[in-house]
Parts: C-alpha cells; sequence; structure tokens
C-alpha cells in the first residue's frame, strides 16, 4: 500500500506501480525505476523481476572489486552471459498456436497468478482473452494488436467483480441530450461527427453592421437556419444515432428529437475512434459532404443503461468489433484500479503471445535453467572473465530464490533441491520449477505454468545492460558545484552500488 | 607603487601555479574515462537530473566550471567534439599535462615565451612526422580498417561490447551518405543520419535502416498504415481552416453573407486539400497543423497524412525524395495549383510500432542518401549514452572515409612522436630544447593513462614500448620499421602491433588534439597576472 503525498492510496503488487510512486533520490536507484517503466512499456509484464535480477546482479559483482577485478571485465562477461542466457533460454521456448484459447489462458494464469485478482481464477484471464482477440488484425501478415487505443477498461465501482464482461462492441460513460429520445434501438444507423451542431463563428474577424431593428431579428433568424440546415443534412441520411464530439445546440436537438434521432455529445476522440471501428461508420466533420457510405450499421444493439448512478452508452452485438471495451466492477476506487493494472498486465501477455507465440516453463524454471546452463558454459571460458560469469550465473537464481522466499518455505533447502533437478541429464530437468501455491517443485509442465518467451528475453536483457551501465560509472558528481570540480577521482566505484 | 584597483590581483609564479592546479583537477575527472578500459561517470544536477556518460566533452560540459584557466580547458574540449567528435578526453589530459611541465620549467627560471616558442616548433615537428611517417593510407588496409576505427571509438564506450555490430552499422550507415562532391572527392554529411533512441530491447537490437524515419504517428487512425509506391507532398503551410491574417476585419450588412465566408473558409482549406491529393500525393507532410475537419479528405482518399514534422525533417525529406517543399500553392499568376512535378516518391511508406511510440518509415527514397539508426536499450541515460558514442564513432568514421588516412591507436603515435621529439630535441643547443623534450615527455601522460585505467604496469609497457619505437626509428631495416606501430594490448598487458591488431584513429583527429592542446597549453602559460575586479557595489536607491 503507498500513500502519496497528495494523500491518495494506491495497493498494488505491480513492481512498476510501486517503484512509480516511490520518490527516490540516489540517481542510481532512479536508473533501476526506468527499467521497470522500460519493461512495462515494451511487454508489460516482468517489471518486478526485471528490478531483482538486475540488483542481484549488481550484488554479486562486488565481491570482484575487493578483488580488484577490473569493472571492464565484469562487464563485458555479463554481456557474454546474457549472450548464452538468451540462447538457453531460446532453446526450451515452445512453440504454440494461437488459435488455442486454453493454451493462452493457461500463461495469462500463471503471469497474473500473484496478482490480487487471482483470487478470482479465471476471470481476468478470460477478460484479456477476449479483449486481445477481438482488437487482433492480421493485415496480410502484419500482427497488430493495439491494447491502448483500442481496448478501452471502464471501471464502475459497485456491484460484483463477477459481472465484469468484456463487451461484444464498446462503452461509454454518456447519456442522450434529451430525456425523450429513444435509450434502445435494435439494428440503429449510426451516424458519428466531429463538428458542433450549433451555429459557428467564422475564423477570421467578421462584423455586421446593424443599421435598423429588423436587422437584429434576421441574424438571429439567419443563425437559427443554419443550424436548421445542418440538422436537414443530417436529417436526409435517416440515421437512428447522431454522436458527436462537439457540443449539441438546443435548437438542433429539438429538430433531431422531432425525427426521433438520438443524440450523443461532446465525446471523446479515442471513444469515437473506437466507436467508428466497431460500427464501420467514418467519422464526418461536415455534415454537408455525408455519404451513404459513412454510416455505420455493424452494431445491433444501442442500449443505455443506468449502472450505479450515472448512465452508460452501450453498442453491442456488433458484427466483427476491431475494438471493445472491458466493463470492470468491483467493491472500491482502489481495488478496481488494482484490478485494472492487473487486467493490463495480463493484456500485455495476451499480446505479446499472439505476436511472439513462444513460451518458456515460469516458476523460476527458466532462470534456473540459464543458470545450470551458465554454469556449465562457464568452465569453457577462459581468463578471469570466468568469475563474474560464473557470478552472473547464480545471479539468475535469485528468482527462484524469491520465489520460495515469497511462499514460505524453506529457501535452502528447495533451491538446492530445485538445483540438483536442473543438473539431472533428463530430458524434464529444465521444466522443474517452483509451484508458488504448495511451495514445492513441480513440473511446469504438469502445473501449466508458462511465460512469454519474449517477456523473459526482455527482463534478461535490461536487467544486465543496466547492471553492466551501473558498474561502469567510476564517479559520480553530483549537485555540479564548485566544491565537486575539485574532488579527483578516488575510483570511488561503491558509490554505484545500491 | 603600482596602480590600485579595486578587487584581487595575482600575479607572477602564483598565477601560474593556481592555473596549473585548477586544469589538473579537470584533467583528473576525465582521466579515468579514458581508453577502452575507462570507465564512466554519473553526473547529478541540481534537480537530479542524471547523466552518465564516457565522453569527455560531455563531461566537461556538465561540470559548472569556475575557474577561467579550467574553464579553457572545457572550451578546448568542446572544440574538439565540434572539430573532430571525437579524443575530447586525451585533448584535455595532453593539454593539462604539458602545462604542468611547463610550469616545473618556469621555476626553473627559464620564461615562458621560450616554452611557447619550444612547444610550437615541437607541435609542428610532430605533425609533420605524423603526416610523413606515421600515417598509414587506408586504401592500403581495405574495408577493415574503416570497421576497425570505429571500433577503436565504440570500444571504450558503454556500447563496447557490442562494437562489432556497432561498427558494422555505423560504417554501412555513413558510406551510405556519401555524395561526390564536384572534384570527385566524396563528402560524407553525417547530418542525414538520423538518429533515434527508443526505449525497450536491448542495444544489441539497435538497427540501420536505410531511409528516413519520423517519430510521430499518423495523424488519423483511419489512414492505412503502409503505402507503396508513395507520392509525397511536403507542405510548409497549415491546413487549418483558412483565416485572415491579424487586424482585417470583414463587415459585412446582410447576415446571410456571414455564414457564406464561414464556408468559404472551410472550401479554402478543402480546395488545397483536393489539389494537392488530385495530383496524386498519398503521403502529406506537413509542418504545420492539420485541421480535424480536413482528415477526412485524407481518409476518404486512403492517403497518410503527417502534421507538426519538424521543418528540418521536411526538407531533407524533401531533398531525398526529389519533392519540393510548398510554403504556399499560389502560382505567379496568384492561382493556386499544385504540380505533380512538386512531388516525391518512395518505395514505401510505412508506420510501426516501436516500443511504447509509433514511428513513420520512409523507404526507398528515389536519391536516397539518407539513413537512420534506430538505437534500442535499457532505459534512457543508457540510450542518451549510446547516441553519444554513436555520434562520436560516425564522426570519426566520416573522417577517415573523407581523408583517407588512419594512425595506429593504443599510444603509438604518442610514443613514437615522444622518441622522435626526445632526439630532435637533441638537435637543437637553444634553450628550446628543454621544452621540446618536456613537450615529448607530456605526450607520453596518454599510454600512461591508458595503461594506468586498464589497471596494468604502467612503467613495464611504457619501456618496452619506447624501446621498440627507438629501435625503428633508428635503423633502416624492414623489419624493425614495423615496429613503429607497436601499442598497447590493454587487455592482455602486453605490447603488439597495433596496426595489425585494427586498433586504428583518423589521422586528422590526432593532428587536430595535438594542435588544439598544445594552443590551450599556451594561451594559459602566457597568463602571469590575474585581475579579479569586485563587483561594483549597488547604488543605493532611494525611496522610490
Amino acid at each position: 500500500m503507498l500513500l502519496d503525498p497528495m494523500g491518495g492510496i494506491v495497493m498494488t503488487n505491480d513492481g512498476n506501480a510501486i517503484l512509480r510512486e516511490i520518490d527516490v533520490k540516489h540517481p542510481a536507484a532512479k536508473s533501476m525505476i526506468e527499467l521497470s517503466r522500460t519493461q512495462d512499456d515494451e511487454v508489460g509484464d516482468g517489471t518486478t523481476s526485471v528490478i531483482i535480477l538486475a540488483g542481484e546482479l549488481m550484488t554479486v559483482s562486488e565481491p570482484f572489486f575487493t578483488m580488484k577485478i577490473h569493472p571492464i571485465i565484469i562487464v563485458s562477461s555479463y554481456f557474454k552471459a546474457m549472450d548464452h542466457a538468451l540462447k538457453v533460454a531460446e532453446k526450451i521456448a515452445r512453440e504454440i498456436s494461437v488459435e488455442n484459447h486454453e493454451e493462452i489462458a493457461d500463461v495469462i494464469h500463471s503471469c497474473i497468478g500473484t496478482k490480487f485478482s487471482s483470487r478470482w481464477g479465471s476471470l481476468i484471464v478470460d477478460l484479456a482473452v477476449q479483449a486481445v482477440k477481438a482488437v487482433f488484425i492480421n493485415k496480410n501478415g502484419k500482427k497488430e494488436v493495439d491494447i491502448k487505443r483500442y481496448a478501452k477498461v471502464e471501471k464502475i465501482p459497485g456491484g460484483n467483480l463477477e459481472d465484469s464482461r468484456v463487451l461484444n462492441g464498446v462503452m461509454f460513460n454518456k447519456d442522450v441530450t434529451h430525456p425523450k429520445m429513444r435509450r434502445f434501438i435494435q439494428n440503429p444507423r449510426i451516424m458519428l461527427l466531429d463538428c458542433p451542431l450549433e451555429y459557428k463563428k467564422a475564423e477570421s474577424m467578421t462584423n455586421v453592421e446593424m443599421t435598423k431593428e429588423e436587422d437584429f431579428a434576421e441574424i438571429l433568424r439567419q443563425e437559427e437556419e443554419e443550424v436548421c440546415k445542418l440538422c436537414q443534412a443530417i436529417m436526409k441520411f435517416n440515421p437512428d444515432i447522431v454522436i458527436t464530439e462537439k457540443g449539441v445546440s438546443d435548437i438542433a436537438q429539438h429538430f433531431l428529437l422531432k425525427q426521433n434521432i438520438s443524440v450523443i455529445r461532446r465525446i471523446r476522440k479515442t471513444d469515437n475512434n473506437r466507436i467508428a471501428r466497431v460500427s464501420g461508420a467514418t467519422i464526418v466533420n461536415r455534415p454537408e459532404e455525408l455519404q451513404e457510405s459513412d454510416i455505420g450499421t455493424k452494431c445491433k444493439r444501442f442500449e443505455i443503461k443506468l449502472v450505479g448512478d450515472e448512465y452508460y452508452t452501450f453498442m453491442e452485438e456488433c458484427e466483427e468489433p476491431k475494438a471493445c471495451s472491458i466493463l470492470l466492477r468491483g467493491g472500491t476506487k482502489d481495488v478496481l484500479n488494482e484490478i485494472e493494472r492487473n487486467l493490463q498486465d495480463a493484456m500485455s501477455v495476451a499480446r505479446n503471445i499472439i505476436l511472439d507465440p513462444k513460451l518458456v516453463p515460469g516458476g523460476g524454471a527458466v532462470e534456473m535453467h540459464v543458470a545450470t546452463e551458465l554454469t556449465k558454459i562457464a568452465n569453457t571460458i577462459e581468463g578471469i572473465e570466468q568469475w563474474p560469469f560464473l557470478a552472473a550465473a547464480t545471479a539468475f537464481e535469485v528468482i527462484p530464490r524469491t520465489l520460495a522466499q515469497n511462499c514460505g518455505c524453506n529457501v535452502i533447502r528447495i533451491v538446492t533441491e530445485l538445483r540438483s533437478k536442473h543438473a539431472e541429464d533428463s530430458k524434464d530437468a529444465p521444466y522443474w520449477g517452483i509451484d508458488g501455491n504448495e511451495g514445492k517443485l513441480a513440473d511446469m509442465r504438469v502445473i501449466k505454468i508458462w511465460e512469454p518467451l519474449v517477456v523473459k528475453k526482455q527482463t534478461f536483457k535490461t536487467a544486465i545492460e543496466s547492471a553492466a551501465m551501473l558498474l561502469r560509472i567510476d564517479n559520480v558528481v553530483s549537485g555540479i558545484s564548485k566544491k565537486e570540480k575539485k574532488q579527483g577521482p578516488a575510483g570511488n566505484i561503491e558509490d554505484a552500488e545500491i | 607603487m603600482s596602480v590600485s584597483i579595486l578587487g584581487s590581483r595575482e600575479s607572477g609564479q602564483n598565477i601560474r601555479d593556481t592555473n596549473v592546479r585548477a586544469v589538473q583537477a579537470v584533467a583528473n575527472i576525465v582521466k579515468s574515462s579514458l581508453g577502452p578500459n575507462g570507465l564512466d561517470k554519473m553526473l547529478v544536477d541540481e534537480i537530479g537530473d542524471v547523466v552518465i556518460s564516457n565522453d569527455g566533452a560531455t563531461i566537461l560540459r556538465s561540470l559548472e566550471v569556475q575557474h577561467p584557466a579550467a574553464k579553457v580547458l572545457v572550451e578546448l574540449s568542446r572544440l574538439q567534439d565540434q572539430e573532430v567528435g571525437d579524443g575530447t578526453t586525451s585533448v584535455v589530459i595532453v593539454a593539462a599535462e604539458l602545462l604542468k611541465r611547463a610550469n616545473d620549467l618556469v621555476k626553473y627560471k627559464i620564461h615562458p615565451t621560450t616554452i611557447i616558442a619550444g612547444y610550437r616548433l615541437a607541435m609542428k615537428e610532430s605533425i609533420q612526422y605524423i603526416k610523413d611517417y606515421l600515417s598509414v593510407k587506408t586504401e592500403t588496409l581495405g574495408k577493415d580498417a574503416i570497421l576497425n576505427v570505429a571500433k577503436t571509438s565504440l570500444n571504450s564506450k558503454l556500447i563496447g561490447a557490442e562494437s562489432d555490430h556497432f561498427a558494422n552499422m555505423i560504417v554501412n550507415c555513413v558510406e551510405a551518405v556519401g555524395i561526390v562532391g564536384p572534384n570527385k572527392d566524396v563528402k560524407y554529411p553525417i547530418k542525414s543520419i538520423k538518429v533515434l533512441k527508443c526505449i525497450g530491447l536491448s542495444a544489441k537490437e539497435s538497427v540501420h535502416l536505410n531511409g528516413f524515419a519520423l517519430m510521430t504517428g499518423r495523424t488519423a487512425q483511419g489512414m492505412p498504415t503502409s503505402i507503396k509506391n508513395a507520392r509525397i507532398a511536403c507542405l510548409d503551410f497549415n491546413l487549418n481552416k483558412f483565416k485572415l491574417q491579424m487586424g482585417i476585419q470583414v463587415l459585412v450588412n446582410d447576415a446571410k453573407n456571414l455564414e457564406k465566408i464561414r464556408i468559404r473558409e472551410l472550401e479554402i482549406t478543402k480546395e488545397r486539400i483536393q489539389k494537392v491529393l488530385k495530383a496524386g500525393a498519398n503521403v502529406v507532410l506537413v509542418t504545420k497543423a492539420i485541421d480535424d475537419f480536413a482528415l477526412k479528405y485524407f481518409v476518404e482518399a486512403g492517403a497518410i497524412a503527417v502534421r507538426r514534422v519538424d521543418k528540418k525533417d521536411i526538407r531533407k525529406i524533401a531533398k531525398q525524395c526529389g519533392a519540393e517543399v510548398l510554403i504556399t500553392l499560389m502560382n505567379n499568376e496568384g492561382e493556386e495549383v499544385f504540380n505533380e512535378s512538386s512531388l516525391g516518391s518512395a518505395e514505401e511508406v510505412t508506420e510501426e510500432r516501436l516500443g511504447d511510440n509509433d514511428f513513420i518509415f520512409i523507404k526507398g527514397m528515389k536519391k536516397s542518401s539518407s539513413q537512420t539508426l534506430i538505437l534500442r536499450g535499457a532505459n534512457e541515460f543508457m540510450l542518451d549514452e549510446t547516441e553519444r558514442s554513436v555520434h562520436d564513432a560516425i564522426c570519426v568514421v566520416k573522417r577517415v572515409l573523407e581523408s583517407k588516412s588512419v594512425v595506429v591507436g593504443g599510444g603509438a603515435v604518442e610514443t613514437a612522436l615522444s622518441i622522435y621529439l626526445d632526439s630532435f630535441a637533441r638537435t637543437l643547443g637553444s634553450k628550446e630544447q628543454l621544452a621540446i623534450s618536456e613537450f615529448a615527455e607530456s605526450l607520453l601522460v596518454i599510454p600512461k593513462t591508458l595503461a594506468i585505467n586498464a589497471a596494468q604496469d604502467a612503467c613495464d609497457l611504457l619501456a618496452k614500448m619506447k624501446m621498440y619505437h627507438a629501435a625503428s626509428q633508428s635503423s633502416s631495416e624492414e623489419k624493425k620499421q614495423e615496429y613503429k606501430y607497436v601499442g598497447l594490448d590493454l587487455a592482455n598487458g602486453k605490447v603488439r602491433n597495433n596496426l595489425k591488431a585494427g586498433v586504428l584513429e583518423p589521422t586528422i583527429s590526432k593532428i587536430k588534439s595535438l594542435k588544439f592542446a598544445t594552443e590551450a597549453a599556451i594561451s594559459i602559460l602566457r597568463i602571469d597576472d590575474l585581475i579579479e575586479l569586485a563587483p561594483k557595489p549597488e547604488k543605493e536607491r532611494d525611496g522610490h
């Protein structure tokens, strides 16, 4: 639980979310925080493990400084270790078919197993899989999964978490402008606008000179007429719903109401884009230029419902939705926020799998395997580089170790056991990991704990590169003042340590 | 008595000592970042922003140096950065060493002007010697030489471990931007290389792209993400609703005309867009804004429109794809036209997602000379440092490709020069002899620092190197001639033939850094008086 200076509360288990809130002073520590952000941006998961791994890599390098091994040597052997680690991870990776719903669900399950929402089991997993499938586009070989733009999470406090679902369409927090307008339409014709339905002034400075009293009335009438013209242009196409990003004047409402058209105004651009995607409509700016093809008909149900104490518009039962909204319900806002973060992680994982359907065993199995393999390779390395290489190999064990610690079992015993399992020369060896719930060793294939290869690879890369960067620093000049300038290079590498 | 001044005055030996101390302090800061085993500095400024760097110029720039003599040194490294792009650390170290030794000479009552004359002579001699004996033509070495130059520059940096990958990328990149000038000499404008940074993946996944990349997405989501056989229009005016210039008012009597004005405003922009689209453009780059209402026309035409493109970028793109940057559609007759001839062409324009950002790539342009390097890395500090390192390497490669001549690195040149100058000094009968031999001794600071940074026995290595170089200079035997390429092998703590090992630097960089270092040392040496005026007391204001 984190309390920010404003008194806001964040409750989370997500590495990135935690670190983002913490105010860190030390420059090196700051760079670590950056790491989890990178990880979040690139793959969206594994934010905690990247920090743990990078920290461990720094820790294991410490003895070498007392042994007077040059940092450059440590760095170069770390890079070597990274190359090998990636190769090893690649080797035990297994490809799955994207179509296989269950397998993807298993992976996501293992990823969010640690999170708060794991109590609701498959719910979040199903949500994520459905949402990602909805926004997945395979256009002539180019796969595109744009979660950021087209999968929107709507959180509504209240209700049960079980009520959460992925809409076969979109929803947003808006009501029709006039209470008399229809709130439920089957097979609506949808028109999307991004212009105001009210009288607009010209951009250039225009003044009207009035000399007579009648002129004033004339101008007012003129303004009305223009709005009327706009409405007529719209009515020509006989839409059932008009949605605009800008305002709608009372008079335009009146005209449209008479034609039994529902109007929604001041909708966000991003929402409008999503509606355009699900309904097949084009967003039009000038009503005069409307065409039949701009009208969207792919959405089969338009409904405005009262959820909690606010009205929400639902557009559902779309033919081929290329966007979706995810409706989350839950006790309080904090719970919802945490669930949303979990869901984002889960969706990123789902996206990663769809884009690159390769899996590695989770539960610390892959790290342990990498550690064992690297130890073997270390023996073939000549010179002092062997030491840091070996250290890097052991650093990878931090992941299973931390896992074991967090599930409260006997760390030393279980990690040793795991190590011996991996050292066995059998085919099953690389798949042994820690079952976080039971605190026992298990074959990851049996309990179905898998993680996407991309995430693991990114974790290794980020952790090692950043550790290398920090190791290379031998001088910290802070505050940048005259005083600091006089300070010679004391070779104070320890400064760079966390 | 002397004239009294408001403020403090320091002169004679005193000031020289202070100057040397200040300069030495600056040099000490960067000293440990020299060479393949040099380490990085972490700089934290007042607001807590962090810069991690190995580049001498960057480190010194970030320091707020106050001492005037030290400032000269900071300027020096900046100059080297501008002129050559690399060798910023070594130039500072050499200058500081020259100064220190000169100061010692002054203590033996040798007049600074004599020392200056000696330094000048030594500098001239050494430049001549580099040109005549030490430089190697790249033609005799093949393409590997250029790769090696890039690698040598990168080796000392954070991305040194991936130097193979980066060196390849950079050399390909620089070679691709080559333009043959009127005198048949090839120029490599490094400005046509765009370096983009993108957080994520690892340094090794940095890629070299033949084409141009813009760090913006397409304006509307409805636009296609990829267009083959793109026809590019570059516009330098905004596609907003037409607006009269400031201060112009339209006065209407009839209210109906108001609406006409409004419609006309929209129409003007619409017509402009349609003219552009009609000419066949399917990629439209605009430096200014595009109104939301205008986007629809592009979406309908299936064209990509990009707004707020940097002006520099659009010029580059226009030049390479054969387009014309139009600031208006107006022709001489006052009509608005868009000619097909103002369109440029490219094989493909695509939008791709890297990390969390969208990029627009323009590939296969007609006169493609533009290259893009996309750098990836763990976090921002790392990317910044990678960018600086890549920039250094690009500069170095460019120098070598243009001047076609390299020298051997790893302290070889400095040692050779030192030996040469030492014997040269003995041919002179004047006081300059002392200055020149001090100059010779100062140059050795580079191999010394290199060895110290690598935690090797500096004395031992230096003695060995000196022996080889002396042998090569004193005898004309062919085999011994090879010895002039002997430099340090820091990984193993030995000496070796660095020409064969591929440790190369551009000749011009060495020459320039020698020149700059000597000039800087001389200019500080000439100072024998420092007058610091006290700030004028502010006049007290009266009540108002």
